[in-house]
């Protein structure tokens, strides 16, 4: 019998919902339409009022902020989704067999993804610190470098320190996902593979990726998804700098609307930013609805 | 062999940090600070642990974790099983955009509901009040909940609703002397899973609370990373200390985890 046809009593199955879509409505969609409507007033945090100034916000950050920020946005976002998967996906081929203490492992593993996100900050802000730093120290022992390096103060390099943290705390959600969908490929499917003559490399081609297809999608595009907007790591390692190499959407806005005080400009920003992000959104419950 | 290699080298990146985290928080201050740092310490300490007890601002931040946190779980799982078990056992118009869109909620950027989040909390003068706390960490909590315990709902079957039903109980019994009492795991779960999330928020906590309302993570970056020079080993301490209720979860949810982080954030 298919569940839920015989309960159909419409009309109370939909106030049941009311007290949720209030709250819903109250902290969820009014705070976004908001927020994102402030993105056409001169408005600011601290000072009441605010008098309508059409698209000049769009204008000023699409000539100034925007376009460095979608840079540094995009750079983080595909470095920082591309690096965990490969890493994830590894662990989960390497754990899918009948390995000792697999279960320990596999629990092990993710701890840098259940921990808070400041404690990750905390950890790779000590590691790269330049005075005192484990890598610096590391390296300078293995003599890869002569003097200690301020990873997370230079332009250059602080954006890769930030997705290597990163990195850390997103690869166990991707590994157990994987891990999950790799248990459901049929182990007769491997067989007969293998009785073809198809080599370990092959198999893994056209068998197990293909099967993966579904969840594959998802990881990625969850992970995109969050990157996109992720705030925590990269506001505690760098706040945004240095000279603002590392400054996302997510910092930007934060830092027009709670240190500049400009919420026009905070709110065009964010719009852009949600636009942008819609277009992951949309393709994204598409997957989940089938 | 090559999968033992590479859970070699992933093991070396996963645990090293958190040795690494370990080992400082159990080194003595001036042996910390050297350079290149000592990879195990000639001397182990606890004085950093005792520095944590000691410090009156950590237990605030502590005590409002664990109350903010706790009542979010709390509000966030009343609220959504009523609404998980409308998505789970009825069938009605604009039911599965209602659903999307809550789905879809999770992903709209927190730096941006948080401009209005403040202005209307502030017209309220109910910045720096748990409230305001509670209110902003249902945001995420509650989308998680709603579609978590639809999964769960989901495995409850119709027959056992519609035999209380033929037995004459009301809408409101069958929703709280079955479903609910039957999903009993499911709830604590979930309320689990919110409980950890609403205690890991960093963003909100930080711009909607001062220092007598803030919870740890935010207390915690404006404790040690302010402009005086940071005690390390003291923060790792404290990262030690903040982490572990996280982790005593994560080991109760295990069961549940791969279940929760498919039908919770991914599908039904």
């Amino acid at each position: 019998m298919k569940q839920g046809r015989s309960l159909s009593n419409g009309t109370f199955g939909f106030l049941l919902t009311l007290p949720a879509v209030v709250l819903f409505g109250a902290i969820v969609l009014y705070p976004l339409i908001g927020s994102l409507t402030t993105s056409v007033f001169e408005q600011s945090l601290v000072a009441p009022g605010r008098a309508f100034v059409g698209l000049e916000n769009f204008r000023h950050v699409l000539a100034y902020d925007f376009w460095p920020v979608l840079q540094n946005t995009l750079v983080f976002t595909g470095a920082g989704t591309l690096a965990p998967f490969v890493i994830g996906f590894a662990l989960a081929l390497a754990l899918n067999s009948k390995m000792k203490g697999r279960a320990i492992l596999r629990g092990a593993f993710l701890f840098p993804w259940v921990i808070p996100g400041v404690v990750v900050s905390f950890a790779w802000l000590w590691i790269f610190n330049a005075n005192y730093g484990l890598l610096n120290g590391i390296l300078v022992r293995l003599g890869l470098i002569d003097a200690p390096v301020s990873w997370l103060g230079e332009p250059g390099t602080a954006m890769m320190a930030i997705v290597v943290a990163k990195t850390w705390a997103s690869f166990p959600w991707i590994m157990v996902m994987l891990l999950a969908g790799l248990q459901t490929v049929p182990e007769v499917l491997h067989e007969a593979a293998a009785i073809d003559g198809a080599g370990t490399v092959r198999r893994f081609w056209h068998v197990t990726l293909p099967h993966l297809r579904g969840i594959i999608g998802v990881v990625v595009l969850l992970e995109l998804i969050w990157n996109f907007q992720h705030f925590d790591t990269i506001y505690v390692l760098t706040g945004g700098g240095p000279a603002g190499a590392t400054t996302t959407f997510a910092v930007a806005v934060y830092e027009t609307a709670f240190k500049g005080f400009d919420l026009g400009q905070a709110g065009a920003l964010g719009a852009l930013w949600m636009l942008l992000l819609s277009v992951l959104v949309v393709v994204y419950v598409k997957v989940a609805e089938r | 062999m090559t999968k033992r290699i590479t859970v070699f080298i992933i093991g070396v990146f996963a645990f090293g940090p958190v040795y690494w985290l370990l080992v400082t928080a159990l080194t003595p201050t001036a042996e910390v600070f050297t350079f290149p740092p000592r990879l195990w310490p000639k001397t182990v300490t606890l004085e950093h642990f005792a520095n944590l007890a000691d410090n009156p601002a950590l237990l605030r931040y502590l005590t409002n974790s664990v109350i903010v946190a706790s009542l979010t779980a709390l509000l966030t799982v009343l609220i959504s099983s009523y609404t998980a078990y409308s998505f789970s056992k009825f069938r009605y118009r604009g039911r599965k955009s209602l659903m999307y869109l809550i789905l879809a909620s999770q992903m709209f950027p927190q730096a941006l509901l948080l401009i209005t989040l403040y202005l209307v909390f502030s017209a309220f003068g109910m910045l720096n009040s748990y409230l305001a706390l509670i209110l902003s960490f249902t945001t995420f909590t509650l989308p998680l909940c709603v579609w978590m315990l639809k999964g769960f709902f989901d495995t409850i079957p119709d027959e056992l609703l519609e035999a209380a039903k033929v037995d004459g109980a009301g809408q409101g019994s069958i929703i709280h002397r079955i479903l609910l009492p039957v999903s009993l795991p499911g709830l604590v779960a979930t309320g689990l899973f919110a409980f950890i999330r609403g205690w890991n928020d960093f963003i909100f906590a930080l711009t909607l609370a001062g220092p007598d309302k803030q919870t740890l993570p935010p207390g915690l970056v404006n404790t040690y990373l302010g402009e005086f020079q940071a005690a390390w080993p003291d923060l790792m301490a404290a990262s030690l200390v903040v982490s572990l209720p996280v982790v005593i979860g994560f080991v109760i949810l295990q069961r549940y985890l791969v279940a929760g982080l498919v039908s919770g954030a991914v599908k039904g």
